[in-house]
């Protein structure tokens, strides 16, 4: 069951607005921002209905919700919201929110972004740049995908659209550090 | 001579290095010296801001303070998504010296942020720093009869407060460009529309649709071409092509060209210089419109005016 405005404070819109420096409450449902996003179509509880979720509090269904994670921070939404309200920010908070508290969502497909997303950091914490090769090798075995692109495979190699190696950074220990002390940075908070 | 502070992103050595390369011959003949930053890291793209707010920002920070280490005052970018992780930084940073505090601590050897160096995408600096008249002006084989549709994507011009450049809606500056060398603009309605970036490993199939209406409506604005200056839409519009005419039974056979090749090409560096072997779909059918005649259109075109960004969104 769904309590409203019983508990008090809304302590998970005020977490949304901190983070996000956007007032969610800003937000009269006009539905323009559902109308630009490309992604819309993919989310379970698109960019207007998600807000009015946040401002009725409702953490968890917006945890388990697909619309942060397919949000392509395109900001097409935010430059036509009449309240200029900064949408994309407001995903992202939801979606560090989620995050932090160690939520998992239950769909296959939002696992599979966040799974390439954690395969990509884990490249340039190793190397400082992207080793696509690599990348897309690991994110296919870790799915259980491995056909995945491989038709594009050949040309893609012979084209040398995609390197075989990648030269890691001189200062390669300076971005592990940097990856420690963000972390540090992100619990103290 | 003027000079510049270059950084070229992680693409710049595989999916996009013939943006890379050409960009580099158009400089030499516009007379701009680049100098490149020293051992830059990735800017954390997507990725890093989806997942962590902290090293979203830390990861361009280091490339800001190196960069600010060289003399020069502006730092030009040639791959979109990191021209638009390193300005919402700088931009974020300049706001909040507090943030710009903590975030400093994660960069331990390269030093303090100070914020004296511009950010800008090549395409911006191509636009605002060189201008169209000293690029027309280094034009010996214009690309009459060749016509183009110029496609933004999201982070080039948005959002407004951030890239302070052209219209997030319905921006110009490429369209004028390549008027400059010679070819035609389409007036073409999906400049800005979003081609699904980085979902193009995980979700492929977003990609799909969404560059397969891009493709559509550049196919129907009338375009030989689309041209982009963001390796991602490069390579979701070009690599993915063919599985798109598959997927919806429609052959585009429309080749994607860098801003920076056809300005090569219309600066007369020869062919084999521009990479055009690098791409998926092949650029000879397009090209072959160049030269060729071209019919009175029935109504008279308007010319591309710059739109005051304020008066598009209000």
């Amino acid at each position: 069951m769904i309590t409203l405005g019983s508990q008090g404070k809304n302590t998970f819109l005020e977490a949304v607005n901190t983070k996000s420096g956007a007032n969610v409450l800003d937000c009269y449902q006009c539905g323009k921002c559902v109308s630009t996003c490309p992604v819309s179509q993919y989310m379970d509880f698109p960019p207007r209905v998600m807000m009015q979720m946040i401002k009725l509090g409702l953490k968890n269904e917006c945890y388990m919700a697909n619309a942060h994670w397919y949000c392509l921070t395109c900001s097409a939404c935010s430059g036509r919201c009449p309240r200029e309200i900064d949408i994309p920010a407001v995903m992202e908070a939801v979606r560090h929110l989620a995050i932090e508290e160690n939520h998992v969502n239950d769909s296959t497909k939002v696992k599979e972004m966040r799974k390439f997303h954690e395969i990509f950091l884990s490249m340039i914490k190793k190397y400082g740049r992207n080793y696509e090769l690599r990348m897309m090798a690991e994110f296919n075995i870790r799915t259980r995908n491995l056909f995945k692109d491989m038709h594009l495979a050949p040309k893609a190699l012979l084209k040398g659209k995609i390197p075989l190696g990648v030269k890691p950074l001189k200062s390669a220990k300076a971005i592990k550090r940097m990856y420690e002390i963000a972390e540090k940075l992100e619990k103290k908070k | 001579m003027k000079k510049l502070t270059y950084f070229p992103g992680c693409s710049a050595h595989g999916t996009s290095e013939e943006f890379d390369s050409t960009l580099k011959l158009v400089l030499k003949t516009l007379e701009v010296e680049l100098e490149d930053i020293p051992d830059w890291n990735c800017c954390g793209a997507t990725s890093a801001h989806v997942m962590t707010e902290n090293l979203a920002y830390a990861l361009p920070m280091r490339n800001l303070v190196l960069a600010e280490k060289l003399s020069n005052t502006t730092m030009g970018i040639a791959c979109a998504s990191c021209y638009q992780r390193m300005k919402v930084t700088k931009v974020h940073m300049d706001e909040n010296p507090e943030l710009a505090k903590r975030i400093n601590t994660t960069v331990v050897e390269e030093g303090t942020y100070k914020g004296s160096v511009d950010v800008k995408s090549m395409l911006q600096y191509a636009y605002e720093d060189i201008g169209l008249e000293t690029i027309k002006s280094k034009v010996t084989k214009p690309l009459t009869g060749l016509k183009v549709a110029c496609y933004y994507g999201c982070l080039l011009t948005r959002p407004k407060d951030i890239t302070q450049f052209d219209s997030p809606e319905y921006p110009v500056s490429m369209d004028q460009i390549c008027e400059a060398l010679g070819a035609t603009a389409t007036e073409f309605d999906y400049k800005t529309e979003c081609c699904g970036a980085s979902f193009s490993i995980s979700n492929t199939e977003v990609v799909e649709n969404l560059s397969g209406q891009i493709l559509a409506m550049a196919k129907e604005s009338g375009a030989h071409a689309i041209v982009v200056a963001c390796p991602l839409c490069q390579s979701n519009l070009d690599m993915r092509q063919p599985d798109i005419e598959k997927k919806q039974g429609i052959t585009y056979d429309i080749p994607v060209f860098y801003f920076t090749q056809l300005m090569a090409l219309a600066f007369g560096y020869p062919i084999d210089q521009l990479k055009f072997p690098k791409h998926i779909v092949p650029v000879e059918g397009a090209l072959a419109n160049i030269g060729k005649v071209v019919p009175v259109p029935e109504k008279v075109k308007k010319p591309i005016k710059a739109v005051e960004a304020e008066s598009e969104v209000k």
